[in-house]
């Protein structure tokens, strides 16, 4: 073929052009679903639950993305700082994935449980009464935002079309049961979302504020799971390299 | 329009759909880089965030990203692609008034209910493509018609050869199309609700989202602008590109290696690493056509560089190319894994995006929208003292910038893996943030130089307007005399 | 012999070496047009002009079409 006709026949300059431009991404993208190692069966990791989806929800729609991290990588001033680097089964439920590509403030893949639910809800209100140099927003809108669940059901059906095993039928609840355990199911079964996820809000005083469900509630106990979901201690030093 | 009467360029092209482009790029020009000082300075002073959720660091951010590369580029690349496939072509702008109408308002809707949705909390929290699916919808209606306007063109074109511009502007529709369709694959939570949740999640979103991310740079802002930069060099300097056999070995090139390099923002990350190796290695060999096509254009002016002593316009287009081969060279450096393990998570990146930016992308739409304007208004710039003033404000302004973000990066990076005599870490986190406040500030006041040369920019295209409405009798001569 | 190939050329582990060698060849094949004949040469370098064929006829009716390598018809608006 001349290329002088690619010059003049605009038809085929196109095609030639898509050609060029999609090979790269072809290689590169396609594999990823397809190769079994892409993704490290670990013990542990689950879908998270009707009050940590509202929580995650609201991570996102706040932009934290823009300043945190949730990716910690395999360096050792990292690991000291923050715990075990990240696996791709840590964020395999995460629709979309929030690694983040800045850290003005640190890494949150496993902040859960460092900090308690008081200084989470007071960090968020305001962050510089806890850390005078800090230079994050305060969120204090949030413990007064009432938490909108109406739509919990329609979440989780839509994440389980995204390929999250909620559960809706017998046999979907069935195998939660066999993956996660019975307690854990019954919190993934999307008839039982409203329940489950007052029962959440419930049952720990995330915000400090009883009897109220709030956006701070949601996002309190989606911090406070981040990156509790794997015991790492089960695993010999070393075991996770090899997925690398 | 009869064949016996003169013929005139305004009425034989369409000027009016470029017009309309041209002067919202300078709107959202200034917002979007109004919402980047004041996001730069939330950072310096972050009680400026006043508690109040629509003007948050995490709400704002993607309201200036959106605003500068979709409003402000968008629109430039709308109007530029619009009147260079025109001219080069021999032919005037195919489907009528109401389909490049269509695209124009199509475009400005998506773009301001974009933003409004941000500050609302309404995002789908993927960077650089945080539009909600209604907006999706829209754009990517806006960017089949925007395909169909400027492919029917080349076909209708009169001139046997399509000219090099429009295959760069070509293959960043092209690829802009595949990039926005399967990195906006998502499943809306109901059909009347505007939240939605990414269809791919974990290792395999964030490929996809990198692989968007980084050929938006590549095609978005580099491909189209260099379709823009084929054009306006040549015709500001008023001679023939350099060479037109590298252009398109130039365009093939480049084509071919940028759809590889996306993962390179994904090193030491749960990504396989054969991918981030494989992305490595062909950021390194993008330098080659990167290069080639910096010194494509700055040779164009070989033999006439005293214009840079007495045009500031080329004196913008000239920067801007020696802006792309510095940034295209400290990318392919960040690539590298060793480098990356530093610079990653840091301001370092930040800065690097935007010397691109800036220094390239504004620097080149700024120097041809100066050349454009006054022939799409036929008439003559109302100050090129004011250009020249510009140019200095915006140059200092990117200095700054650029020289703030390194130390801020570099010292943050050092800092971060550091550790005393006894193996402990030398420093918290919180003490590196501390550490940034100086190169913010420095960061914010470059932002504002930079703005401040917009605003100037801004006048001076209101007054050369304004100017063009008056009695045109003016002095005809002297009109086609400042066109050399 | 040929059989082998086909066998080689049919195997996916092949894959990288054969995308190499055939995006390789493409890249040497278009340097080698872009940069061989003299007559090519001149044919390419001489669409370094489109972008001043019409140039800035709306400032300078006289010049105007005159210029026009490709004179025809369908530069006027139907």
């Amino acid at each position: 073929m001349k290329h002088e006709s690619i010059e003049i026949n605009s038809g085929l300059l196109i095609v030639l052009t898509l050609a060029v431009i999609s090979i790269g991404g072809l290689v590169e993208i396609v594999p990823l679903f397809h190769i079994e190692d892409t993704v490290e069966d670990v013990d542990g990791v689950r879908p998270y639950t009707p009050l940590e989806i509202r929580g995650r929800d609201i991570y996102v729609s706040e932009g934290c993305y823009a300043c945190h991290s949730q990716m910690i990588r395999p360096f050792r001033d990292e690991m000291l700082r923050y715990g075990h680097y990240s696996l791709a089964a840590e964020s395999q439920y995460d629709h979309p994935f929030q690694w983040g590509s800045k850290r003005t403030g640190p890494d949150l893949a496993r902040v859960g449980g460092k900090y308690s639910n008081e200084w989470q809800t007071q960090h968020l209100v305001n962050p510089q009464s806890l850390v005078p140099e800090s230079i994050m927003p305060g969120y204090p809108w949030l413990l007064e935002t009432p938490l909108d669940y109406s739509q919990i059901e329609e979440r989780m059906v839509a994440l389980k079309r995204a390929g999250v095993p909620y559960s809706q039928t017998q046999e979907e609840y069935d195998a939660n049961v066999e993956k996660f355990g019975k307690e854990m199911a019954d919190k993934l079964h999307v008839p039982n979302a409203t329940q489950v996820l007052e029962d959440q809000a419930a049952a720990e005083n995330w915000d400090g504020k009883p009897g109220e469900i709030t956006e701070m509630d949601a996002l309190v106990a989606y911090l406070q799971m981040l990156g509790t979901m794997v015991d790492f201690s089960k695993y010999e030093d070393g075991h996770f390299n090899q997925f690398r | 329009m009869s064949t016996n009467a003169v013929p005139v360029a305004t009425e034989q092209y369409d000027y009016g759909i470029v017009k309309k482009f041209t002067i919202m790029a300078m709107v959202w020009g200034v917002l979007g880089m109004l919402a980047g000082v004041y996001i730069a300075s939330e950072l310096a002073w972050p009680f400026l965030n006043f508690n109040i959720a629509e003007i948050t660091f995490g709400r704002l951010r993607p309201v200036h990203t959106t605003l500068v590369i979709f409003g402000f580029g968008g629109s430039a690349l709308f109007a530029t692609s619009y009147y260079v496939v025109q001219r080069t072509c021999q032919a005037r702008l195919w489907g009528g008034k109401l389909l490049s109408e269509f695209t124009f308002w199509g475009w400005q809707l998506a773009i301001a209910a974009g933003v409004l949705f941000y500050v609302s909390g309404y995002t789908q929290g993927r960077e650089y493509a945080e539009f909600i699916w209604p907006v999706d919808l829209l754009i990517t209606v806006v960017w089949v018609a925007y395909f169909v306007i400027y492919a029917m063109t080349m076909v209708k074109r009169s001139q046997p050869h399509i000219y090099v511009a429009n295959w760069f502007f070509m293959a960043f529709i092209l690829a802009t199309a595949l990039l926005h369709i399967f990195n906006n694959l998502q499943v809306p939570v109901a059909w009347n609700s505007l939240e939605s949740y990414a269809l791919f999640g974990g290792v395999q979103d964030a490929m996809t989202q990198w692989w968007y991310g980084h050929n938006a740079v590549g095609f978005f802002l580099t491909a189209a602008f260099l379709g823009m930069m084929y054009y306006f060099v040549p015709k500001q300097a008023g001679r023939p590109i350099y060479s037109y056999r590298l252009s398109i070995v130039h365009f093939w090139a480049l084509s071919f290696l940028y759809m590889w390099v996306g993962a390179h923002h994904l090193h030491w990350t749960a990504l396989p690493d054969w991918v981030s190796t494989l992305a490595a290695t062909f950021s390194i060999l993008l330098l080659l056509p990167s290069w080639g096509g910096m010194i494509n254009g700055i040779m164009t002016l070989s033999g006439a560089w005293e214009k840079l002593r007495t045009d500031p316009i080329m004196l913008f287009l000239i920067t801007a190319l020696a802006f792309y081969g510095m940034s295209t060279f400290e990318g392919p450096m960040l690539s590298l894994k060793s480098v990356n393990a530093l610079s990653h998570y840091t301001d370092w990146t930040v800065g690097h995006a935007h010397s691109g930016a800036l220094g390239w992308v504004a620097m080149i739409t700024v120097g041809s929208f100066y050349h454009l304007i006054p022939r799409l208004w036929g008439t003559t710039l109302y100050s090129t003292k004011l250009v020249f003033v510009h140019f200095w404000l915006a140059t200092i302004g990117i200095v700054l910038y650029i020289v703030a973000l390194w130390v801020a990066g570099i010292g943050q990076g050092l800092m971060l893996r550091a550790f005393d005599q006894y193996g402990n870490l030398a420093y918290t986190f919180i003490e590196t943030v501390s550490f940034m406040h100086i190169p913010y500030v420095v960061r914010a006041i470059g932002g504002m130089f930079f703005l401040s040369g917009m605003l100037l920019m801004a006048y001076n295209v209101r007054m050369t307007i304004a100017g063009a409405r008056r009695p045109a009798a003016a002095s005809h001569d002297a009109v086609a005399a400042a066109a050399r | 012999m040929i059989g082998d190939i086909f066998a080689w050329l049919g195997n996916m582990e092949n894959s990288k070496p054969l995308a190499l060698i055939l995006f390789f060849s493409a890249f040497v094949g278009i340097i080698l047009y872009v940069y061989t004949g003299k007559k090519r040469k001149q044919r390419l370098e001489s669409y370094r002009d489109i972008p001043f064929l019409d140039d800035d006829d709306e400032l300078d009716p006289t010049r105007q079409k005159t210029q026009q390598v490709n004179n025809d018809e369908s530069t006027e608006e139907k």
